[in-house]
């Protein structure tokens, strides 16, 4: 085993961890092979990795404020806002496309941004800010909707977004070149930028990143603006691929958010990480239910066997290290 | 701090002051309270045209039974410095099993109940190995048994139904007088006591500064273990109020107390940072949360907005006790 060691390359564990998640997707992908056989098709497999990438994109938003040891419980209302806004504006006119589309993404990022001044200038812990957030998205989301009974409501989502989530471009469907686009920019920023190291220090330590010059507070509210501005790209996304919009359609992405950013090997108390890890742990999540749902097990296996396998990974290689 | 300095900084004000600045977060929840009631009798009567009686009375504090308890519960494990998203799963399995299985008598309910009660104590005791054992963070962990606990759940209640014994129903939640206060009463006296036994010393030591109270001595494992065992147990008792309120059954309903309970324990004054509040707090906050709910209701408030002015209400209580109790810890 020591002999064998010795030909690995020499890694810090939070890479080894992206290893492990990346692992983990890939034999989830072969025992979906094993017990549906045809499993791995490339249609099935296409089908699976662009549903992963709207975890994806709402994972990349958590990832990024995960790292400073906060965490985003408003995404659902973002992401579901932000659908409804895109189609209520828009009334499925691609005219109007372009300026529908900016303006669900700045209403993320403004909500984001509120949120990381809530919890950089006012204190106000993470999970208070965020939930607190979300039911005040929800309610003026149902309230100015009337209860989603608009008539705008039923608008479709624009044919040019429609065809972004289910086109494709030299035989990928354009929602994985988005997402490619997104792995690639995320990882950069995270770990070339002024930007990606600043994120991490304050993760790592906010006294010590303070002292040597990061704004905390600027970054904070950056980081959170980021993850509003994923949460409505996702919701872009969604209803293109759904192509109406729907209330409680975010609700599966709260969760699942956090699993694939954990799974995916960050940490979630702050400063250790990489969004390659969490893209493979969105993998595995969608992976994961395809199986079930291949095997047609019923809800409730599904839900067991969901909670089961993100403990056995996690008590696999997401264990802190001995105290 | 070289304890000269320390020394220099020790509070010099009275013995009221002092207590006053240790339980801050209680006394704030305590008028958050007190503003809350008051809001309700003054809307009511502008509303009704009279004051609240002993009907709405009963319905309030029935109504908040769930949610004090599973509160509570919430309380013991954010005071480690940890967080509980099973909490709605275990309200879910307690209510769908009490659907199922109660029956007709008060015999064969007040039976089941002991065992529902135990079953939600080893839903805890899961948590509190795989958080203890398993060195995972809270968070985390109880993510994945939320989803466990909600396919059982959904395992052992596929549609909402059952039944539960109206002698359960008149026991718990009597419609008739607010007789459930008791088990408040109760729950108060019996975290009073909790409070000053070993393991409630030790759950504020390890919220504090966990490496500290281990090398002191404190065995955080066991600490810990019975913070989620006594968590999940009260969560079940909630599914049990929930069960005897809604005299059926439904394995969904519960989901809704994982946020809630967080929102409590927060009005409370119990810091998610842990080692502060109490579960004291944690009713109060409980409290709070149902009368604002009937607040707005009685208010004619559109119930689209609801959660609108339920988040907004929550940001300024959090922000207006995060500045109070900072100016008066600072004055001292």
């Amino acid at each position: 085993m020591k002999a064998a060691m010795k030909y690995l390359p020499r890694l810090a564990p939070e890479s080894w961890r992206v290893v492990y998640a990346i692992v983990a997707a890939i034999v989830l992908f072969l025992i979906g092979e094993a017990v549906h056989p045809g499993f791995l098709g490339l249609a099935n497999v296409e089908t699976i990795l662009v549903i992963a990438s709207f975890v994806g994109l709402v994972a990349a938003g958590q990832c990024f404020v995960i790292l400073i040891g906060g965490i985003d419980l408003s995404v659902p209302w973002v992401l579901n806002a932000g659908a409804i806004v895109l189609a209520t504006t828009s009334m499925g006119l691609d005219a109007r496309a372009p300026l529908a589309v900016a303006a669900t993404l700045g209403l993320g990022i403004a909500v984001g941004a509120v949120n990381g001044a809530g919890v950089a200038w006012f204190g106000i812990p993470a999970v208070v800010m965020t939930l607190a957030m979300n039911g005040i998205i929800e309610g003026l989301v149902l309230g100015f909707t009337g209860g989603f009974t608009c008539a705008a409501c039923s608008a479709y989502a624009p044919p040019v977004v429609q065809s972004l989530a289910h086109g494709a471009l030299l035989g990928v469907p354009d929602a994985l070149w988005l997402w490619v686009v997104v792995i690639v920019l995320v990882s950069a920023v995270l770990s070339i930028t002024r930007f990606g190291r600043a994120t991490y220090a304050l993760g790592n330590n906010p006294r010590a990143a303070v002292l040597a010059g990061v704004d905390a507070r600027g970054l904070t509210i950056m980081l959170y603006a980021a993850s509003g501005f994923f949460a409505a790209l996702a919701g872009i996304m969604l209803v293109g691929f759904g192509g109406q919009a729907s209330l409680g359609m975010g609700d599966p992405y709260l969760f699942t958010s956090i699993a694939a950013v954990v799974i995916g090997g960050v940490n979630i108390l702050g400063g250790r990480g990489h969004y390659l890890g969490v893209a493979a742990g969105a993998v595995s999540l969608t992976v994961l239910v395809s199986v079930l749902l291949a095997l047609n097990m019923p809800d409730y296996v599904r839900s067991i066997a969901y909670g089961v396998v993100i403990l056995a990974l996690l008590l696999a290689y997401g264990r802190e290290t001995e105290t | 701090m070289p304890p000269e300095t320390s020394s220099l900084t020790l509070p010099r004000g009275s013995r009221l002051g002092h207590t006053i600045a240790q339980n801050i977060g209680l006394i704030l929840a305590g008028s958050i309270l007190l503003l809350a009631i008051l809001g309700f009798v003054l809307i009511y009567a502008l509303e009704q045209h009279r004051l609240p009686g002993n009907f709405e009375l009963t319905s309030t504090v029935n109504s908040a039974m769930p949610l004090v308890f599973a509160a509570v519960g919430q309380s013991f494990v954010v005071l480690t410095k940890g967080i509980d998203l099973s909490v709605g799963g275990v309200v879910d399995l307690a209510n769908a099993m009490a659907a199922v299985t109660m029956g007709k008598t008060l015999g064969s309910a007040l039976l089941w109940s002991v065992v529902i009660l135990f079953v939600g104590a080893a839903c805890g005791l899961l948590n509190g190995l795989l958080v203890g054992l398993g060195r995972l963070q809270p968070i985390v962990v109880t993510l994945g048994t939320l989803s466990i606990f909600q396919g059982l759940a959904i395992r052992v209640l596929p549609q909402p139904g059952g039944a539960i014994p109206p002698s359960f129903t008149d026991l718990l939640v009597n419609p008739n007088a607010p007789y459930a206060l008791i088990f408040i009463v109760l729950l108060g006296l019996g975290w009073a006591a909790f409070r000053r036994s070993r393991p409630g010393v030790d759950l504020y030591a390890i919220g504090n500064d966990e490496a500290a109270s281990r090398t002191l001595g404190v065995n955080v494992l066991r600490t810990k273990i019975i913070a989620y065992m006594l968590d999940g147990l009260l969560a079940a008792a909630a599914g049990l109020f929930l069960a005897a309120s809604a005299t059926a059954g439904d394995a969904t309903t519960g989901d809704s107390y994982t946020l809630t309970s967080i929102v409590a324990v927060v009005l409370g004054g119990v810091s998610l940072f842990g080692g502060r509040g109490s579960a004291i707090g944690a009713i109060a906050g409980a409290l709070i949360t149902t009368l604002i709910v009937d607040i707005l209701f009685f208010g004619h408030v559109d119930p689209l907005f609801q959660s609108f002015y339920e988040g907004v209400f929550l940001l300024i209580a959090v922000v207006a006790g995060g500045v109070i109790g900072g100016a008066i810890r600072r004055r001292r």
